[in-house]
């Protein structure tokens, strides 16, 4: 994460992160891509001024991809609390994470890191909590509707 | 400890400079402005704002002789300030420019200055008496992406800059009418402006911080891929060598002697690059000694903590970066971008130089000779 102030070269008196943008490659540096499976991987696109690190969380059934999507899309929506939560995921990713040298100049790089960490491992305890309690729920509806049978 | 003063003069300071007697310094924090500080009564003061600018500082150079302050911004605009009177008077300079100015560098005579841009270009600027405006020349369709970083040869004639395409190149800048014939050395006379002399393509990744030695015979600068470049004799038959280390890159250089560089950067802590007998160039040590005693704790406790985290108890940011920095009591807490020599006019080797980073630092560091250099 060694980020720093710089900008635009085609645009005048811009300054934008270089990653989102890709006009110039040479300002661009190889992005990372780590996968455990198809369907939990991770991105990481660096460049000059920033860095975008995108998250495909785990999602082992329908139920888990509907949850998933609605609480992805609730943090999303709240970004700018976050500060390096981008608005909209990258495509094929279910969140992104932008980090500008502006978070590196007021901001602890390994605070950041953590932050992130932290971030994704409350996702994952957040998505399980809430399959099991609609798991719960299900239940608990499907007995009260079929003791009216009995 | 060679840090011998820390001043917190900013929250973030994006580059700086001394005055010629070296008490006071300008700073650029992070915004459209130019602070000057003097040093009064046992504390720091500021004397001036300069406020002229529309976008962000990246480069500020005091002149040693003439007293003059030339800053670059983002907003593609340059001013040179003259000190009449108590004010700080900004002159404009005709830069040419459609793109952000990244950095900025009195010429040893100070009758001229550099100014990379992002534009790809540079723009040599001199004085135009007739019309009290600095006029500029531009070296174009050289450089393939933003120049970071310009440095002056000793000889007021050949220009070193440094990209972001991963190129260093030397340019010659003689400009009729401003440089005399013999103000040069005989090769460097029949050269027209903007001819390039030398295009080292040596690093794969970004270079900065582009330095040349006293003498002028070494050049070095840094890489964005944690390297360090050195160029012997670069005129007639320039020979590389390049240096690699384990850790962060660099941003910046300076050449304290013929055979000493202290590099900073994102690693917070500068690092000591020596010369040896044969002639190599090798890491040497970081400035400000990492003790080993705590060393050998820490790596205790990183195997204990990869053992926990083994057994699936990982706890986040314990012991790592800038807590165990500030445990040992390092200057900086974060990226160094900036580093300048603190001489006396005419001593041949920097004893004393300062630092200033993203945390608001300005720190002086003094070297001991006797034993910085034997170890």
């Amino acid at each position: 994460m060694c980020l720093q102030n710089f900008p635009c070269q085609e645009v005048e008196r811009h300054n934008k992160p270089e990653v989102e943008l890709k006009t110039s490659t040479e300002l661009l540096l190889n992005p990372v891509l780590i996968c455990r499976n198809e369907a939990e991987k991770c991105l990481v696109e660096t460049s000059i001024n920033s860095i975008r690190v995108s998250v495909k969380v785990k999602q082992a059934d329908e139920l888990e991809n509907i949850l998933a999507k609605k609480f992805l899309r609730f943090l999303s929506m709240r970004a700018e609390a976050f500060q390096v939560l981008r608005r909209k995921p990258v495509q094929g990713y279910d969140i992104s994470f932008l980090i500008t040298n502006y978070h590196c100049e007021d901001m602890h790089k390994h605070r950041l890191v953590d932050f992130i960490v932290q971030f994704l491992e409350d996702i994952d305890k957040e998505i399980s909590e809430l399959r099991l309690s609609v798991n719960t729920r299900g239940r608990l509806v499907a007995t009260e509707f079929l003791k009216q049978f009995i | 400890m060679p840090a011998v003063e820390v001043h917190q003069l900013a929250q973030c300071i994006t580059c700086h400079a001394w005055s010629p007697d070296r008490t006071m310094v300008a700073l650029c924090p992070n915004n459209a402005e130019v602070h000057i500080y003097k040093f009064t009564m046992e504390k720091w003061e500021r004397v001036h704002v300069l406020f002229k600018h529309d976008q962000i500082i990246s480069g500020i150079d005091w002149s040693l002789r003439s007293n003059k302050i030339v800053t670059a911004s983002h907003d593609r605009n340059s001013y040179v300030w003259n000190h009449e009177g108590s004010e700080w008077v900004p002159t404009l300079v005709i830069l040419r420019l459609n793109r952000a100015a990244l950095c900025v560098q009195w010429s040893p005579k100070e009758n001229k200055f550099a100014v990379g841009s992002g534009a790809k270009t540079v723009c040599i600027c001199y004085y135009e008496p007739e019309n009290n405006w600095w006029v500029s020349k531009l070296i174009r369709k050289r450089h393939d992406s933003s120049v970071t970083s310009v440095a002056w040869h000793p000889d007021n004639i050949f220009l070193a800059t440094t990209s972001t395409d991963g190129k260093c190149r030397v340019f010659s800048t003689f400009i009729k009418g401003v440089d005399t014939k013999d103000s040069g050395t005989s090769s460097s006379r029949d050269l027209k402006f903007g001819e390039q002399i030398v295009q080292l393509d040596l690093s794969s990744s970004w270079s900065f911080g582009v330095k040349w030695s006293p003498s002028g015979n070494t050049l070095a600068y840094a890489g964005h891929n944690s390297t360090v470049y050195f160029v012997e004799d670069v005129r007639n038959s320039p020979s590389a060598h390049n240096v690699a280390y384990r850790n962060l890159p660099l941003r910046d250089l300076l050449f304290v002697s013929e055979r000493m560089v202290i590099g900073v950067g994102f690693d917070c802590n500068p690092m000591v690059f020596t010369k040896d007998d044969t002639g190599l160039w090798s890491f040497a040590k970081f400035l400000e000694e990492r003790k080993t005693a705590q060393s050998n704790s820490k790596y205790g406790s990183q195997f204990s903590e990869a053992f926990g985290k083994l057994y699936g108890q990982s706890r986040h940011g314990v012991n790592d970066g800038v807590d165990s920095l500030r445990a040992r009591g390092i200057a900086h807490e974060n990226t160094i971008t900036c580093i300048i020599p603190l001489q006396k006019e005419g001593d041949k080797i920097v004893r004393r130089f300062s630092s200033s980073g993203l945390d608001g630092k300005v720190v002086i560091w003094e070297l001991d000779y006797s034993t910085d250099i034997t170890e």
